[in-house]
């Protein structure tokens, strides 16, 4: 696979960060959105490689025409923009609108003295998702360590204001530890389960938009193999200012067998990940060769 | 202690599915992580609390101990043996 583990850093140095900051103090999001749509991602287009990955799911894993794909690629940089722009205009202390569907299975787990896992994915702006949930109890979420400096500090601040804690992985083990202790804890541990977790290789197979991939199997081991409660929260861009929250509860059997319950897991996983994506086809940002298939493009009619 | 030993390597082989291995093979002061002992990752490890709270009723509270008390199956059998429950 070409890049099946993201390097763990947000795009620009620590200057540029500090100073986008500042800039979405004073300057209207839209301002900023057209610029970028306008001027940026032209370029970004034609030089970023990534464009590739994006043009093959499009074309086929949804079966677009090269036209359409090409334009839902350039629509997709431009959405990727904006989602990271509301993230430091968040940093910079801007107000989004949130509107939840699905909050009672939220309610009802944190009011439980045992924890649970929240888990995500590279769609829509999943970062944000603390934010728009009143935490009841201590939210932990697992973030790569390489990330910036600048990043690392905005992030902490705003996060300890929402009672969201951070755990850094790491190449080493011990975030393995605070996971563990977190859950016993009765807090709650939020990742996103579709790209690696840390240095481990192992992963599962499964189908997604009509042909198989892998993806990482921590995510669903940690809650499985403790028969912990799990959420799927998808937090999507519907307005300029607005993002709609999607908490699902993903049901397993928990009287099953370790490796059936992270079977269970995972496929209800995948099935909530690919109908979400179908609904927001333009919020799929995982810029590299998900299925591996770059090379040996496979329409999506041909590969069951 | 030197019975506890073999069962936790004996649940370890079970546990993260090491079918090549017997007991004999792990050596008790060998480092857990890394290429130079059983080269486990994050995720057995994981799985390796699991097995302790399954089989022991021990749950890892304190995540600055777990390095130490996984350092080694023997620094896991002492930490077996003075906080199980079961």
């Amino acid at each position: 696979m070409t890049e099946r583990q993201w390097k763990g850093t947000t795009y620009g140095n620590n200057w540029m960060h500090k100073w986008l900051v500042r800039l979405l103090r004073v300057v209207p999001l839209e301002v900023m959105y057209w610029f970028v749509a306008i001027i940026i991602m032209p370029v970004t287009y034609v030089v970023n490689p990534n464009r590739k990955y994006i043009y093959a799911f499009y074309r086929y894993r949804l079966s677009k025409g090269p036209l359409k794909a090409t334009w839902l690629t350039y629509r997709n940089f431009c959405m990727f923009s904006q989602v990271v722009i509301d993230k430091f205009a968040i940093y910079a202390g801007r107000q989004f609108e949130f509107e939840i569907e699905g909050y009672e299975h939220y309610k009802r787990l944190a009011t439980r003295p045992e924890g649970f896992v929240q888990l995500s994915a590279h769609i829509g702006n999943y970062e944000i998702a603390g934010f728009s949930l009143k935490a009841q109890k201590r939210i932990n979420a697992l973030v790569y360590y390489g990330e910036k400096e600048s990043v690392m500090r905005s992030r902490g601040h705003v996060f300890e204001q929402m009672n969201i804690g951070m755990i850094p992985i790491g190449q080493g083990v011990d975030y393995v530890f605070e996971i563990a202790s977190t859950l016993s804890r009765g807090e709650i541990v939020s990742m996103a389960a579709d790209r690696a977790l840390g240095n481990s290789a192992k992963s599962i197979t499964v189908e997604l938009f009509g042909k198989a991939t892998r993806l990482p199997a921590g995510p669903f081991l940690i809650a499985a193999a403790q028969s912990i409660d799990v959420l799927m929260i998808d937090v999507m861009k519907v307005k300029p200012k607005k993002y709609k929250v999607y908490i699902t509860p993903l049901q397993y059997d928990k009287t099953a067998s370790r490796a059936e319950r992270q079977r269970q897991l995972s496929l209800h996983y995948t099935n909530e990940l690919e109908r979400r994506v179908r609904q927001y086809p333009l919020q799929w940002y995982n810029y590299f060769d998900f299925w591996n298939d770059y090379t040996t493009y496979t329409p999506h009619a041909n590969t069951d | 202690m030197e019975q506890l030993i073999d069962t936790l390597k004996s649940q370890i082989i079970t546990t993260l599915n090491l079918e090549d291995m017997s007991i004999d093979d792990i050596d008790t002061d060998a480092p857990l992580f890394g290429e130079d002992g059983l080269g486990l990752d994050s995720i057995d490890i994981l799985e390796l609390i699991v097995l302790l709270e399954r089989n022991y009723g021990i749950r890892l509270a304190n995540p600055a101990e777990g390095k130490e008390v996984f350092k080694s199956i023997r620094t896991l059998a002492q930490y077996v043996e003075k906080n199980r429950k079961k």
